[in-house]
């Protein structure tokens, strides 16, 4: 048993698995936003529902656009997710322990069943990418056949977010457990960078000097958003590289 | 003991001046005006607040009828539709992901907070006018934070689960996050709820015992259940002033604590426009003004439609809460422009944007709104004695009071919302079925307050009676006035 | 009182109860009484205002409700104090949130406050119950016209001068002088 004052605060070096994402080669095809709702079982909103901001994306593809019609310039198009931070300003405000750090993985935990709905973290989450159940949403048959049995399906009043997909993690780290090996950089990926036909999402591990994901991250003009606020994300973007 | 004070007053005036004749005038002008100085038996003042809770006309029982629709319709079926729905139903969204429940509870806890800044603030500081209507406001802060509790519930996706947030042993070994300040805001309005409705009842024990001994029938029995048995003893009352002593002094640390906290919930959170370390005086502050503003309501209508009222509450009280109104009004203006101040001159760029945003924004009439109707109309019309000695004049302006501090919370709740640090998640909130929820707690605060004016002496008469036999008149010189002394 | 009638009933003794419209004569009466030999506490006085102990020159009372209040407050600080420091050793693995501290500095402070008031708070309105022992529906001396104003003044007398005390007291200006009843609330 770990007692508290055992524990390692996290910081900038301590992040375990990251990603870096390139938006000078994301096109805003999507694909990444499809494959994540079908590898996490999220639900299908509607459109009425989706059309007063309550779209539930773990992932989501912002565009943006600068001048005034008809000189108007795209700006890279940004996807946005969980940035899994270090210090992540979600966790201490849930009344419940809903989302918490995880020891093992170094990273943001939503607990399904313990939250109670209170909302306070997707208000503190400065990155907004955390997604209420504002109701049980529809899934007309077939759909329920294409359930990824690995992932716990969430009902109305429950907050989720993007796990980095946690199930994958998991997975691969028991198949690697059983060989009696450690977990090889480039074994498996997210759902979301498995599906990226630009390849412009890379996961593994940070910690690892040797991994493609730290090779990228630290060619020296990556960004992390709103790295100002001392939330050590871990995500690393790409622009105009 | 009142007639034993009333010749008092007259004996020391008549023999403080030898022509009695020209003082009488001085003297009717002091009794007109200062309930404290017009001192009836006890026992009729005894029958007139007894006849003041049976008096029910039909107007009464209409109102009342009407409310309990409302309360059954727009709280009950109302939230029931929406814990089975879930909160589609409601207006909430991305970004602004808390909204009018969040706003009501606010407001509510707003209200709370007069009872207890009447009954213990002016109890410590021993302002005199505040004995006839300590219960008045009293009666404020409990029914005020049942309906804080009502919204805070509302607004959890999962309410079914709400005992999650107390700290009790469980099989799981799950106990609440008391990082978080929603935590907090459980202990702090949980403490402040127990707290508030305790420091009402002990100073009505003896008044229920006045009311067992001067009623029959079911009133008789409810009446005697809940004096427990009260005599008046000389130990009762010792044990009673102590506790209510204790009362005074330790609820005003916990009523600032609990708007406090309350703001906390804001000021905590890493988002432009709530990280502001003055939010929790201006918060307190905030919720006095609403507060006073709705304790000048309700005494109006208590004074208008209860019966016998009229000699309890008289022009001076409203002239007395008026002079708290205004100061309250330029403190609030105070740490307005404070946290505006400090937050336009740091040139954080998310949050210029919010200001921008409250201002020119689609709800910038909300934020003029907010300003007019929280300083300029208070200070327009609480400057003068006479205004401000009006019963209805007061209300009006409390009820603006009112409307303004609401839209003060609604643009730091859902306006603020609609802004943060991801432009591309930027959206309005309108709200839903949040409105008729809204309506609900409202309905149900009057309604139970309409109930308790019918139940429970709306008067502290023993603590009217005390202040009557505290105060006389003196003359210095040619100049009468009025003195009291320290019975406490 | 109400406990000792039997005692009483027994030693040829009876509880007398004069009712006063006002301070000053109730607080000659108790004067009085004194010189005739009944003490302080064969007396007790009831009243529809908190009358001090020094207006009617008695003795005070004592009253557990300050100490109760800070038993309480005591109570309330160690529950804070476990949930604060105790709570976290309780799970199989800390709970981290964020990069705070497991036993955090500030919110351990709002937590200890809040609690601490709730139990001295609770247990100070527990003492107005436990000192006077309310609820307390037994049949008790009583007269409802202290409720509108009046001083009663109850002392025990031998049952052989009580026509002396009646008259005593009649003189000082009660308005009557009669056994007390136990009576219904």
């Amino acid at each position: 048993m770990i007692k508290p004052e055992e524990i390692k605060m996290s910081t900038d070096e301590s992040g375990k698995w990251g990603m870096v994402i390139d938006q000078d080669i994301c096109t805003g095809c999507q694909a990444c936003v499809a494959a994540c709702a079908m590898e996490n079982n999220i639900s299908f909103v509607g459109e009425a529902d989706s059309g007063y901001g309550r779209s539930m994306h773990w992932i989501r593809i912002e565009r943006f656009w600068e001048g005034e019609y008809p000189e108007v310039k795209m700006t890279p198009n940004q996807p946005m997710m969980c940035q899994q931070c270090g210090s992540a300003t979600c966790e201490p405000v849930c009344p419940a322990f809903a989302t918490i750090h995880s020891q093992a993985e170094q990273l943001n935990l939503q607990v399904y069943n313990r939250c109670i709905g209170t909302r306070y973290c997707a208000n503190n989450c400065p990155y907004q990418v955390r997604s209420f159940n504002w109701r049980d949403y529809e899934r007309p048959e077939p759909l329920p056949n294409q359930f990824n049995p690995d992932v716990t399906v969430r009902r109305r009043g429950v907050m989720e977010k993007c796990t980095f997909c946690i199930q994958r993690i998991h997975k691969a780290q028991d198949k690697a457990k059983s060989e009696g090996r450690e977990v090889l950089d480039g074994e498996f990926t997210t759902a979301c960078a498995q599906a990226c036909p630009a390849s412009a999402i890379t996961f593994g591990r940070v910690d690892d000097p040797e991994s493609l994901v730290s090779q990228l991250a630290h060619r020296g003009h990556g960004v992390k958003h709103l790295e100002e606020l001392g939330t050590l994300p871990n995500v690393t973007y790409f622009k105009g590289g | 003991m009142a007639g034993y004070n009333n010749n008092a007053v007259h004996k020391k005036v008549e023999s403080a001046h030898p022509k009695a004749e020209s003082h009488h005038h001085d003297e009717e002008h002091f009794r007109e005006k200062h309930l404290m100085l017009d001192p009836l038996p006890r026992g009729q003042m005894n029958d007139m607040v007894m006849e003041s809770m049976t008096t029910t006309s039909w107007k009464f029982w209409a109102v009342f009828g009407l409310l309990s629709v409302i309360v059954a319709v727009c709280l009950f079926y109302v939230w029931g539709y929406m814990i089975s729905e879930g909160l589609g139903v409601t207006g909430k969204n991305r970004p602004s992901y808390w909204g009018l429940f969040l706003v009501n509870t606010v407001f509510w806890i707003g209200i709370s907070h007069a009872g207890t800044f009447i009954s213990a603030i002016l109890r410590v500081f021993k302002a005199e006018f505040r004995r006839p209507f300590t219960r008045a406001a009293e009666l404020m802060t409990t029914f005020g934070l049942v309906q804080a509790g009502f919204s805070v519930f509302m607004h959890l996706g999962r309410v079914w689960l709400f005992y999650w947030l107390l700290p009790y042993p469980n099989q799981r070994m799950l106990w609440p996050n008391l990082h978080s300040p929603l935590s907090w805001d459980l202990l702090a309005i949980t403490t402040y709820l127990l707290s508030s409705t305790m420091y009402l009842f002990l100073p009505l024990i003896p008044d229920l015992a006045m009311a067992r001994d001067k009623s029959t029938g079911w009133r008789k029995t409810f009446y005697k259940t809940l004096a427990l048995g009260f005599r008046g003893t000389e130990g009762e009352w010792t044990h009673l002033r102590n506790a209510m002593n204790i009362f005074a002094f330790a609820i005003i640390p916990v009523m600032f604590s609990v708007h406090t906290i309350v703001s906390w919930d804001f000021a905590a959170a890493t988002r432009p426009g709530w990280n502001s370390t003055i939010f929790g005086p201006y918060f307190v502050v905030g919720a006095l003004h609403s507060g006073m503003g709705a304790v000048v309501m309700v005494l109006a209508v208590v004074r208008g439609t209860m019966k016998n009222m009229k000699y309890f509450i008289r022009p001076e009280h409203f002239d007395a809460i008026g002079k708290l109104m205004l100061i309250i009004s330029m403190a609030w203006a105070y740490f307005f422009f404070n946290d505006y101040m400090v937050q336009w001159y740091g040139g954080d760029k998310w949050t210029k944007q919010l200001l921008h945003f409250h201002e020119a924004g689609p709800m910038g009439w909300m934020w003029f709104a907010m300003l007019i109707a929280n300083i300029a109309i208070p200070w327009a019309v609480l400057w003068n004695p006479k205004w401000r000695s009006t019963p209805w004049i007061v209300f009006v302006v409390g009820l603006i009071i009112n409307f303004g501090m609401y839209l003060e919370r609604y643009i730091i709740v859902p306006v603020s919302l609609s802004i943060n640090r991801m432009p591309f998640t930027w959206r309005l909130y309108y709200p839903r079925v949040e409105v008729l929820l809204g309506i609900g707690t409202l309905a149900f605060f009057i309604w139970l307050y309409m109930a308790a004016s019918r139940l429970i002496p709306l008067i502290p008469v023993w603590e009217v009676e005390e202040g009557q036999m505290a105060h006389e008149l003196k003359k210095f010189g040619r100049e009468t006035v009025v003195s009291v002394s320290e019975l406490e | 009182m109400a406990d000792n009638i039997s005692r009483r009933e027994r030693s040829g003794q009876v509880s007398l109860l004069a009712v006063f419209p006002d301070l000053e004569p109730a607080a000659d009466a108790i004067d009085h009484l004194r010189t005739l030999g009944i003490s302080d506490d064969q007396m007790n006085v009831i009243s529809g205002i908190p009358v001090t102990e020094a207006m009617l020159g008695r003795p005070n009372q004592w009253t557990n409700v300050p100490r109760l209040a800070g038993g309480g407050a005591v109570l309330g600080f160690l529950g804070a104090v476990f949930l604060m420091y105790g709570v976290p050793y309780l799970y199989p693995y800390p709970i981290q949130v964020s990069t705070q501290a497991v036993i955090p500095g500030p919110p351990t402070v709002v937590v200890l406050f809040e609690i601490t008031m709730l139990g001295m708070l609770l247990s100070t309105f527990l003492g107005v119950f436990l000192d006077s022992y309310f609820p307390n529906y037994r049949p008790m001396e009583y007269v409802k016209e202290v409720s509108d104003g009046k001083i009663a003044v109850f002392f025990i007398c031998p049952e052989e001068s009580r026509e002396k005390f009646t008259k005593a007291m009649t003189a000082l200006g009660a308005e009557k002088v009669e056994v007390a009843e136990v009576e219904h609330l």
